[in-house]
């Protein structure tokens, strides 16, 4: 072994025991959550711009808040039973470990007389809509009657306490009123049927640590148990982290499976090939190496590492694995190292250089995701090739078998495609052509960046959170409207004008509830306007009868009453409401929301209130990074031209680059006409294709140099057979956008492929296979 | 704040609850199957309704007099109760397993709470009256208090029992009640409600009969159309 081999040796041990310090220090995490990936782009804005939380910001903290929930719902025709079944499944929720906390509406009040007394401090600004409207109307007389009958009812809630704060008794209507606005009912009757919900949140380590799938798994279990154990008792569940197991169920099955035929299907491909597992091992080690040297980079450079960049990362295997079989395929029977070396040196430098570059525009996208995929792809590549021109010239040649079947098939059909051999006229036409379709397709092939497409989807999940909506009003897709403001008080009074335009939504059912910080805190100038009604309306003409019943000094009940405010402290003090408020920024929450369009034309004319649909909102986002990918592709495909018309001259050079370019556009058309979806995830596929696309045409191109062309279309035809394995089997998954990667990268690549020889095959006649009589003594 | 919302209409809930079983005679019912000392309390059947007059002697701190109110309740076990106020002034307050509603004595109609939460309150009251101890002890430790032994009264000491009920730590319902103390004869005489705030409530029950099913006509038109 010489020198550079072990110092490259030594380099990747040093990366290796770098990693693993930096993952097991939790220097650098891997991060499964897709929430992490959004929200996370360098913004340029102006400085009002940057004070102000973007949509997809508040969006991605939101979701992270409700992912960490999860709701259960219950539903029995007997109450008892539902409680006493409730009650019993909410313990055993409450012992599972990465559980915080379980909460049972229906069955408990939770913190009532501390809320209770909370508000009686402030009680004298405080109304319900109801009560407002009829002081409003000059109906003070009714609240008076209703505050002495309430005096001497048997329900009542008052006390002496409550009296001296709160004499014409007005605190229950606005608490009341609190609970219609939330709109979640403890316990609901419908179809004969009592329901509940149990409301459990989540550790954050569940969702962060990949224990998702255990607690998921746990909590069916005891699901199962629940309903096995009464008939009658029907459960639903719904939260992010059933739906998350679920994809990544279906994602990991198929993947896994794919991965097990891909695997198998290489390594036999290669034994069958070379007859010996050294080529095994040479292709492991150059592919080891590009995953270690990527994932190296991005734990030195990143805090956090997303999952799919990592994923995206490894399909680098798809090129690395080229470079080994370039290097592998050339007879070493009679030729020094460095002679085979020499052969495929420029080419895998010139396949580096093109794919670095194609990855590195993506790099200059202002997505931290993209940027990770960069870097993990470039380091990975880079890597790989030291590894083929450092460590494989060490290892024993093996040269490969002439009367393998898959070298009688390969000759068949190098036979076939070399018969086609077009002009340079032709070769520029269809160069031509293809760039203005990939224009075309670019402007013009429609594209579907919804999330929803993306994923499996679980029918049994998507029922039970629909019911869960119909029964409770609670779940679903958590739309909200937020409000901008620079001033807390502008924003509360913009919160009241929100309830007022969207109150006759409410009542006609095209919204469930919505609930914000003013409801729970008016603003000063609705408390002000409250106070001065019930001086007006209730103190001054009703105090002295109900002075006459209470000795209570009703008169100067509002004298040292100070207004509520959203203070840190009381935010804090109220669970829920700290997430209703960022920066300058408040949320109001929809639920059970049937006409988006109704709330927004509602809202239209305030001007500090947005509707924000998550959903559309993550959708944008994913259609920015779709643009953003396209458009470092098309900067990969230009930088690659140049750096071919450079090595190989012109017209030669837009002809190596017109293989990788013409199988885009193939690879396009082909997902078009085959129904699959153009999204980023497509846009990723495509670079795969590039990067290999590149390499096979560069590959042959280069042989033409150096006389290898035979060896060198055969190394391809084994490339493509491993690609095609490793990405073509994942058209067959169900998981949407899994399956519109493979049938892209499969089509992109057969496509490159064939391109390969009528793009990029010489005039000279010398292009038709031979086989090596040192391979041949081998045998 | 989900754990809050149905906190208001819960704490009524609670409140009912108390006053409905607590002057119906399912304490001592209930205490009878337990082994109560002999008494002659009269359990009220799904096919019978109790009515009878009351004295609400609401005791608030700070306040030199109690509010007190008279009237008429009238209780049947398979639909709710009516409260009857006559003193200081005419009002009725029905309550059901469907909410809780007072009318005026103009005939104005306020609903104070409903949701279906108040299924449990007809189907606790009838638990009580059957002797279904199981639906109370959720809620509250039940404790039998050594009864006075004379009575000055009649000298039938046999037939006086007291009940006590201390709210079960960490239910809800302590927020609201701090302890109850019921006792009586044939039925439920006299309910002492304490709460947290050192108020107090003593509901003082006479002249009581149960009566078979039908109710009269103008309680089951309340309990009939009590939600609109």
């Amino acid at each position: 072994m010489n020198v550079r081999a072990v110092i490259w040796v030594l380099c990747l041990i040093v990366m290796g025991v770098l990693t693993f310090w930096q993952i097991n220090a939790q220097n650098a995490k891997i991060d499964g959550d897709i929430l992490s990936l959004i929200g996370r782009e360098h913004h340029d804005g102006d400085a009002d711009q940057q004070d102000r939380s973007s949509d997809i910001t508040i969006v991605r903290d939101l979701l992270r808040r409700d992912a960490n929930q999860v709701i259960i719902m219950m539903s029995h025709p007997d109450r008892d039973q539902l409680e006493k079944a409730s009650r019993t499944l909410a313990q055993h929720f409450r012992d599972m470990d990465g559980t915080t906390s379980v909460s049972l509406p229906g069955f408990e009040t939770g913190d009532a007389s501390s809320l209770y007394g909370f508000y009686l401090d402030h009680a004298g600004g405080l109304l319900s809509q109801k009560d407002r409207d009829m002081l409003i109307n000059g109906d003070g007389q009714r609240i008076y009657k209703r505050a002495v009958q309430s005096l001497y009812a048997p329900s009542s809630m008052i006390s002496a306490q409550s009296l001296a704060s709160d004499p014409f008794s007005l605190l229950p209507g606005f608490l009341a009123e609190l609970g219609d606005k939330i709109g979640q009912s403890g316990l609901v009757h419908k179809d004969d049927r009592h329901g509940t919900p149990i409301i459990i949140t989540l550790a954050p380590h569940v969702r962060t640590s990949g224990f998702e799938a255990d607690w998921v798994n746990h909590a069916n279990d005891l699901i199962a148990t629940a309903t096995a154990s009464d008939d009658a008792l029907l459960i639903a569940k719904t939260g992010q982290i059933f739906f998350a197991v679920s994809e990544a169920s279906h994602a990991k099955s198929d993947v896994q499976r794919i991965a097990v035929i891909a695997t198998l299907g290489v390594i036999a491909m290669v034994v069958w090939v070379f007859m010996s597992p050294l080529p095994i091992l040479a292709a492991l080690l150059t592919v080891g190496s590009g995953l270690l040297a990527g994932i190296t980079a991005l734990v030195l450079i990143f805090d956090s590492i997303h999952a799919i960049a990592l994923v995206f990362g490894a399909s680098l295997i798809g090129i690395s694995i080229d470079y080994a079989l370039h290097y592998l395929v050339l007879p070493g029977s009679d030729r020094t190292d460095d002679t085979r070396l020499s052969h495929v040196r420029p080419g895998l430098r010139l396949g580096l250089l093109t794919t670095v570059c194609g990855f590195s525009a993506l790099a200059f996208t202002p997505t931290i995701l993209l940027a990770q995929i960069s870097v993990y792809s470039i380091a990975g590549l880079i890597a790989a090739y030291v590894t083929v021109v450092t460590i494989l010239p060490c290892l024993p040649a093996r040269n490969i078998r002439d009367r393998a079947a898959i070298r009688v098939i390969y000759q068949k059909i190098d036979t076939v495609l070399l018969a086609v051999r077009p002009s340079n006229g032709l070769r520029h036409v269809m160069l031509a052509l293809a760039t203005v379709a990939l224009i075309g397709a670019a402007f013009y092939l429609p594209a579907n960046d919804d999330i929803a497409a993306l994923g499996h989807g679980d029918d049994a999940l998507i029922a039970d959170a629909r019911m869960i909506g119909e029964t409770l009003g609670m779940g679903g897709n958590p739309q909200f409207i937020r409000v901008d403001g620079d001033d807390i008080q502008d924003r509360l009074e913009t919160g009241e004008a929100i309830r007022d335009a969207v109150r006759p939504l409410i009542a006609d059912g095209r919204i469930g509830s919505l609930f914000g910080l003013s409801d729970v805190i008016p603003s000063i100038s609705r408390q002000n306007a409250n106070r001065a009604l019930i001086t007006s309306q209730l103190i001054a003409p009703f105090g002295p009868q109900l002075q006459a019943v209470i000795p209570v000094d009703i008169s100067s009940t509002q004298d040292t009453k100070t207004p509520l405010e959203p203070a840190p402290e009381i935010l804090a003090a109220i669970p829920g409401l700290s997430g209703l408020q960022r920066g300058e920024t408040d949320i109001i929450r929809l639920n059970a929301v049937k006409d988006v369009d109704a709330v927004r034309d509602a809202i239209s004319h305030i001007g500090q209130a947005r509707l924000i649909n998550p959903r559309e909102t993550i959708t944008g986002q994913f259609a920015r990074y779709r643009v953003w990918a396209s458009i470092a592709l098309g900067v990969s495909l230009l930088v690659a031209g140049l750096v071919a018309v450079l090595r190989y001259g012109f017209p030669d050079g837009l002809h190596v680059v017109a293989a990788p370019l013409i199988a885009i556009l193939c690879a396009v058309s082909g997902a078009f006409v085959l129904g699959v979806t153009i999204n980023f995830f497509a846009i990723m596929a495509l670079f795969l294709v590039f990067a290999i696309g590149a390499d096979y045409a560069i590959f042959t191109s280069e042989s033409h140099q150096h006389g290898t062309q035979d060896a060198t279309r055969f190394a391809v035809f084994l490339s493509l057979i491993s690609s095609v394995l490793a990405f073509g089997l994942l058209a067959t998954s169900s998981v949407p956008v899994v399956n519109a990667i493979g049938t892209i990268i499969s089509i992109g690549l057969i496509s490159a492929w064939v391109l390969s020889y009528w793009m990029c095959a010489g005039h000279n006649g010398n292009d038709h296979h031979t086989t090596h009589p040192q391979s041949r003594g081998h045998q | 704040m989900t754990q809050f919302l149905p906190a208001s209409k819960q704490i009524i809930l609670h409140i009912a609850l108390i006053v409905f079983f607590a002057m119906t005679g399912h304490v001592a019912s209930a205490r009878a199957d337990a082994a109560l000392p002999a008494t002659k309390l009269q359990q009220i059947g799904d096919d019978q309704y109790l009515a009878g007059a009351f004295r609400l002697d609401r005791y608030l701190a700070g306040f030199e007099q109690p509010l007190i109110s008279k009237g008429a309740f009238t209780l049947s076990p398979g639909d709710g109760l009516v409260w009857q106020n006559r003193e200081p002034f005419p009002d009725v307050t029905v309550m059901t397993d469907r909410g809780i509603t007072r009318i005026g004595d103009d005939g104005s109609r306020e609903t104070i709470a409903n949701g279906a939460q108040f299924n449990q309150f007809i189907t606790l009251i009838s638990a009580v009256l059957s002797g279904n101890w199981d639906a109370l002890s959720q809620h509250f430790i039940v404790t039998e208090r050594s009864a006075e032994t004379d009575d000055a009264t009649d000298g039938d000491s046999a037939s006086t029992w007291q009940i006590e009920l201390t709210p079960i730590a960490g239910r809800p319902i302590a927020d609201q009640i701090a302890h109850i103390t019921a006792s009586g004869r044939d039925f439920v005489d006299h309910v002492r409600i304490d709460k947290p705030t050192d108020d107090h409530d003593e509901i003082t029950l006479s002249n009581q009969t149960a009566a078979s099913l039908p109710l009269p006509d103008d309680i089951a038109a309340l309990l009939a159309g009590q939600v609109q």
